[in-house]
């Protein structure tokens, strides 16, 4: 029988990460640490707010074998990956939608980057629209809608802000072959908040529409071309389980995610665009 | 007005000019479905093959004469159905020929003398004028149109979103067409060619919609194009702005089985959302779909589309049941149409060179 690891949470991770209902989702592997020094548990969870990679590597020195950070604005990871790796503690990001398994999945399964790639050679265009509720973040959320952007369909050239103001912000540039594409964001309250990614291809394409890991409402992933629609196996978890999983399998493998690695990606693109 | 009066019990007749792919596979169908109240009369083409073919299916007159179709007796509503750039004098000569109402495709003119002096005629003549802009008398978007209520101010927010495949899929499914415009192969490293593409663009696709925009637009007159992307094999993605409206331009046409036609107007807390049914095929109304915060109501579908729905709506003008539609709005819908269209074009000569894309950063 596999050991169960200790989990503590920041009071900020808590409701940033639906730590609670998360771990009780997979209650034979973790499980609340005694106490409340953080520094006795195995897994530590904190948000991903200002500063979240110093506070990270505060945690690794302290001991921690595996870290989730919960839903983290893009920042400089370089410092972080190097005490990971040097700790060999696990970082696990809890990515708002690009965590969601329908997007980035097992080795095995269908998902959403796997469709995407196969498709991109002939894309004419992606268009991509990004729901939230009004009086959001825009810079935050913009994160959020790139690292699903990038997780999907990969590398973004010339990217640039073409509009933001108090109702979202429109973004554009190319795909890797020269396609081009857009990102627009819309705040409202009579939508549900997600993302739709829509790429378009020479005879059909594939379309992706990515809930709030609020509820382990499933994304959908459609992949349209000349044999008709086919929809990919529907995965009733949400993004913050999907994180977890992965960390445990880490765990239990004694491997390290490659999170930091994709994550630099993601605020190399962020740190120069500004849409507040 | 009229030279003619038809029996009360008898259909209005209707003359078409033009009997392209968009006759055959649109306009004929959708009038076979109302014999009862319309009935082709005279059918001209340049190509006199071509209109005698598309005029036996109908049992109507065939001429290659706009002169003849119009001085026909029978003829009480005339149907403009030709290339873009004869629609205004076309309009203009079957105003004055005293027809009950003219039909004419989208766009009814290519500049806004063009429809100054249709607008000019059109009030002198007293015949009213349809632009077939088929959304505004699709019964989804009528319906949703009586239940939006505040929708149209609160909305921050518009999009259009086109994926079509090639015409000839869902003509074919429409009818049997005879002869069709030869394709092409773009040369799309030519400035021109992309400016021709985009300006067709706008003019014969995106202003399908743009007439439902403008209803969601009162500061239509300060629309502002902030971007311009040309999408290949034919389409585009559009940004605009006014001082108050968002509003995104989509279109892909490549060579999908699957179209999506998508209208939406979105506020903070409420949001329209029409799922249009591709054009040629009598496959019914737009699903209309009104949501208010976490409440949504639907309209539709209705068991015709909006080609059907402005053919009822030219007989019932024709006789006299319902007024004319406000020769303003059309040119106003042309204005808006034409402001966008320009912009884009002037935007592409940026987006051929790719400075702007080249002034952003890549991962």
């Amino acid at each position: 029988m596999n050991a169960r690891y200790t989990v503590s949470a920041t009071p900020e991770a808590q409701p940033a990460g639906a730590v609670s209902q998360t771990m009780a989702s997979l209650p034979a592997t973790f499980g609340p640490a005694a106490g409340t020094q953080p520094g006795a548990a195995d897994v530590l969870v904190i948000a991903g707010g200002p500063g979240w990679t110093a506070e990270a590597t505060r945690v690794i020195a302290g001991g921690a074998r595996g870290i989730v950070v919960a839903n983290p604005r893009p920042e400089a990871t370089a410092e972080l990956a190097a005490a990971a790796d040097a700790a060999g503690a696990a970082v696990v990001l809890d990515l708002r939608w690009a965590s969601n398994a329908a997007l980035v999945g097992e080795a095995a399964d269908p998902d959403a980057r796997d469709a995407a790639r196969s498709a991109l050679g002939t894309a004419s265009l992606l268009d991509s629209v990004a729901t939230a509720a009004p009086g959001t973040d825009l810079q935050r959320l913009l994160g959020e809608h790139l690292a699903a952007l990038l997780a999907v369909c990969g590398p973004l050239d010339g990217v640039r802000v073409l509009r933001a103001d108090a109702t979202g912000y429109t973004v554009g540039g190319r795909l890797a072959n020269g396609a081009p594409f857009t990102a627009q964001a819309v705040l409202t309250a009579a939508r549900p908040a997600g993302v739709d990614i829509n790429l378009y291809t020479t005879d059909g394409g594939v379309s992706v529409q990515v809930p709030d890991p609020d509820a382990a409402w499933p994304a959908e992933v459609r992949v349209t071309g000349t044999h008709g629609e086919l929809l990919l196996p529907t995965l009733y978890e949400s993004a913050h389980r999907s994180a977890w999983r992965r960390l445990k399998e880490h765990l239990r493998a004694g491997t390290r995610p490659d999170d930091l690695t994709g994550f630099a990606r993601l605020n190399d693109l962020y740190a120069t665009l500004a849409v507040t | 007005m009229s030279q003619h009066a038809a029996p009360a019990d008898r259909p209005l007749g209707v003359g078409i000019l033009g009997a392209g792919p968009v006759t055959q596979a649109i306009h004929l169908p959708a009038l076979a479905r109302l014999q009862d109240i319309l009935e082709v009369r005279h059918v001209m083409d340049v190509d006199s093959a071509i209109a005698s073919s598309v005029a036996a299916r109908v049992g109507a007159v065939a001429g290659t004469s706009m002169d003849a179709l119009l001085a026909d007796p029978g003829v009480d509503i005339v149907a403009i159905c030709s290339p873009h750039q004869f629609h205004a004098d076309q309009v203009i000569a079957a105003c004055r020929a005293g027809k009950k109402a003219v039909l004419c495709e989208k766009p009814f003119a290519m500049n806004g003398e063009e429809a100054a002096r249709i607008s000019a005629v059109s009030a002198e003549t007293g015949v009213p004028i349809i632009v077939g802009a088929m959304h505004t008398f699709d019964p989804g978007w009528l319906a949703a149109e009586q239940n939006w209520g505040d929708l149209p101010e609160q909305v921050h927010t518009i999009r259009s979103s086109i994926v079509l495949p090639p015409n000839a899929r869902f003509e074919d499914f429409a009818t049997e067409i005879i002869t069709r415009p030869a394709a092409g192969q773009p040369d799309y490293t030519d400035i021109e060619v992309i400016k021709s593409a985009l300006q067709g663009g706008v003019m014969g696709l995106a202003i399908h919609d743009l007439p439902l925009v403008r209803r969601f637009t009162p500061d239509f007159e300060q629309i502002e194009v902030l971007h311009v992307f040309h999408v290949r094999p034919f389409g585009y993605a559009i940004s605009l702005k006014t001082p108050t409206r968002v509003i995104e331009l989509r279109a892909v046409m490549n060579s999908t089985w699957k179209p999506e036609w998508m209208f939406e107007a979105i506020g903070d807390d409420a949001t329209l959302h029409i799922d249009f049914t591709p054009s040629y095929v009598q496959a019914g109304s737009a699903v209309a779909t009104i949501t208010r915060g976490a409440e949504s109501s639907i309209f539709g579908p209705y068991g015709h589309n909006g080609y059907e729905g402005e053919w009822r709506e030219l007989a019932a003008i024709a006789n006299g049941h319902r007024p004319a539609p406000s020769a303003q709005a059309l040119i106003d819908d042309l204005t808006f149409a034409l402001a966008i269209a320009d912009a884009t074009v002037a935007g592409a000569a940026a987006l051929h060179g790719d400075a702007a894309n080249k002034a952003g950063v890549s991962a």
